[in-house]
């Protein structure tokens, strides 16, 4: 199928592989369904080499709205008032029905800059006030905590190119700059900013030592990310999460200047140029929907070592359980086995408990127990029907890779008298060395008064589907005996066993079940 | 003479290439050990900031005070 084309961009043509288009120079392309913005990329960056010209191919995250007809229409993006380069109907899929790139229930989605499926600006401009009055309240809490924050990357950016903020973005920044200068401080400058806006009643998540995002929700439901990076000058640079270190003057920041952003007066650094200029380069006058970040590997390694590390597989979990599961009703056999050899049970504390269906099933016999996960919405259905149920379960945030985290839950828990069982049901093979060092830290602290701690892992993936089905990777029991006993615990049972996969097996995954303890 | 020379050069260009291979590696356990120190900048703010909202409630030895510092802080991470 062929639509129109212009001198600069050529031949455009869009199927179910995606978009082609022939062009010398690098163009920055909008692409447009039944009118609306829904995506934008460059040519030659994104696109691969291909018949004289460019194939584009359509991103993961739009791939499963593709199905059914739409009149699609591509934009040059600096090219306002311009033809488009491409405007027609186009079939794809199966080419029946009307293409809906919308939420489940009905709200428009775009992708961002980063291909995540998003709800813009664009979409929702008149309902931007819950999100400029929270601007405003985190900006003073951050005063009051002692740091001076502003406007930072897209967010200053809209405000300083025409006081708006930009169509295409989804959420908002702001950025500080520190008092210190040594990244422990920073890091604990920022502990201390994240409790005073939990205090406020905002919802934290924590990207790293230095960056959070609140969340506020707008009067239609919708969620907007509000991101506050931290940030601090060292050997001359200014250093801001998470992609900045530049050589800077303290001068372009401090005293702070005010800018107008959708009719509100908003603090920005003294030079807000400069800061945009580090930010996005010479051109950031000029508008890039599909801009990438092109920062350098030095400055990475430096936020990643002093910051980072806190999220390692966080978003892969979060997909998992993008849409909450249901938890299982039965139990699992860790579970049949805790309860068979633990005759006098009282408690049971389940590490890594995931959709918490262990943690129903022991609360619904009337053992008391604990459900911890660092996927709050994993847990979020379990923890609804234990209310409505009222039965002795609990659901908490554990994350552990955060020390604060794992001592303070640890403590949480070991408050209240044991002994108590710890499992950890596929846990040790989805993490890695660092978070096993912190489960086994735990176990021990919530096993203080006693109790075991039962672990199941994969040993070998067979072709039976069950590696992928845990989303797992195998484990030696001799690595795990040897990091038990590191850490102070005797392995008092073990068994390896076949798992029971999805599909017919040609050679089975095979699990082991542990038991460990500690000698008081 | 010629293929003196080839031998020569030969043995000159394996150990240049051994001598580079070397400091690749030398250099990635540098790059891994640095890394290694930074990450106590994240590990040090961790515990302090722990003992320093904790450890005063604690030492009250008032058993409600305790939970609800205990609870508020883990509220906060």
């Amino acid at each position: 199928m062929r639509g129109l084309s212009r001198a600069r961009v050529a031949d455009v043509r869009v199927d179910d592989e995606g978009i082609f288009a022939r062009s010398r120079a690098e163009r920055v392309l909008d692409v447009h369904f039944d009118g609306r913005r829904i995506w934008s990329f460059w040519l030659h960056r994104d696109g691969t080499r291909t018949d004289g010209g460019y194939l584009v191919t359509w991103p993961k995250t739009l791939r499963g709205f593709l199905d059914g007809t739409a009149q699609v229409t591509l934009r040059e993006h600096d090219a306002e008032g311009e033809a488009p380069v491409f405007d027609a109907p186009v079939a794809l899929g199966s080419g029946q029905g009307q293409i809906s790139i919308t939420t489940k229930d009905g709200r428009p989605i775009a992708l961002d800059k980063s291909l995540r499926r998003v709800q813009t600006f664009d979409e929702s401009r008149s309902d931007v006030e819950p999100l400029m009055r929270a601007i405003d309240e985190v900006l003073g809490a951050l005063r009051q905590a002692g740091v001076e924050a502003f406007l930072a990357y897209g967010t200053l950016l809209g405000a300083v190119r025409n006081g708006h903020l930009i169509g295409h973005d989804s959420d908002a920044d702001l950025g500080y700059v520190s008092q210190y200068a040594d990244p422990v401080d920073v890091n604990r400058e920022s502990f201390r900013m994240q409790r005073a806006l939990t205090e406020l009643g905002y919802r934290v998540t924590r990207y790293s030592g230095a960056a959070f995002k609140l969340d506020v929700v707008e009067s239609d439901g919708t969620i907007r990310g509000l991101d506050v990076f931290g940030g601090f000058f060292r050997d001359g640079r200014l250093h801001l999460m998470g992609e900045i270190r530049t050589p800077f003057r303290p001068e372009w920041i401090f005293p702070l200047s005010e800018v107008e952003l959708e009719g509100h007066r908003f603090p920005a650094p003294a030079d807000p140029s400069r800061l945009l200029t580090a930010t996005y380069g010479r051109s950031w006058r000029v508008p890039d929907p599909a801009f990438h970040f092109t920062t350098p590997t030095s400055t990475h390694r430096r936020f990643n070592g002093w910051f980072r590390g806190i999220r390692h597989q966080r978003a892969r979990w979060d997909r998992v359980y993008a849409r909450p599961p249901e938890p299982n009703p039965e139990g699992s056999d860790l579970a049949r086995l805790i309860v068979k050899r633990e005759p006098d049970l009282r408690e049971v504390v389940d590490i890594g408990c995931g959709a918490g269906g262990d943690v129903l099933w022991f609360a619904r016999r009337g053992t008391r127990a604990i459900g911890l996960d660092f996927a709050r919405k994993g847990f979020a259905r379990a923890a609804r029907t234990a209310e409505s149920e009222e039965i002795p379960a609990q659901f908490v945030y554990l994350n552990l890779l955060e020390l604060r985290s794992v001592l303070a839950t640890s403590a949480l828990v070991a408050r209240e008298p044991g002994p108590r069982v710890v499992m950890a049901r596929h846990t040790l093979d989805a993490s890695g060395r660092r978070a096993r060092r912190e489960l086994w830290r735990a176990a021990r602290l919530m096993l203080a008064d006693g109790g075991r701690l039962y672990l199941e892992f994969l040993i070998r993936a067979g072709d039976d589907g069950y590696a992928e089905s845990v989303r797992v990777r195998r484990r030696r029991p001799a690595m795990v005996v040897r990091e038990l006993e590191e850490h102070g615990a005797t392995v008092v049972w073990r068994k390896t066993l076949p798992a029971h996969g999805p599909g017919t097996p040609g050679s089975p995954s095979m699990i082991c079940r542990m038991v460990a303890q500690w000698d008081q | 003479m010629g293929s003196m020379k080839r031998i020569s050069d030969r043995v000159k260009h394996t150990a240049a290439r051994s001598a580079t291979i070397d400091l690749r590696r030398r250099v990635a356990a540098l790059e891994a050990e640095v890394q290694e120190a930074r990450a106590l900048n994240l590990r040090v703010a961790e515990l302090t900031d722990l003992v320093t909202e904790l450890m005063v409630p604690l030492a009250t030895g008032d058993e409600e005070r305790i939970k609800a510092t205990l609870a508020k802080y883990h509220e906060g991470i």
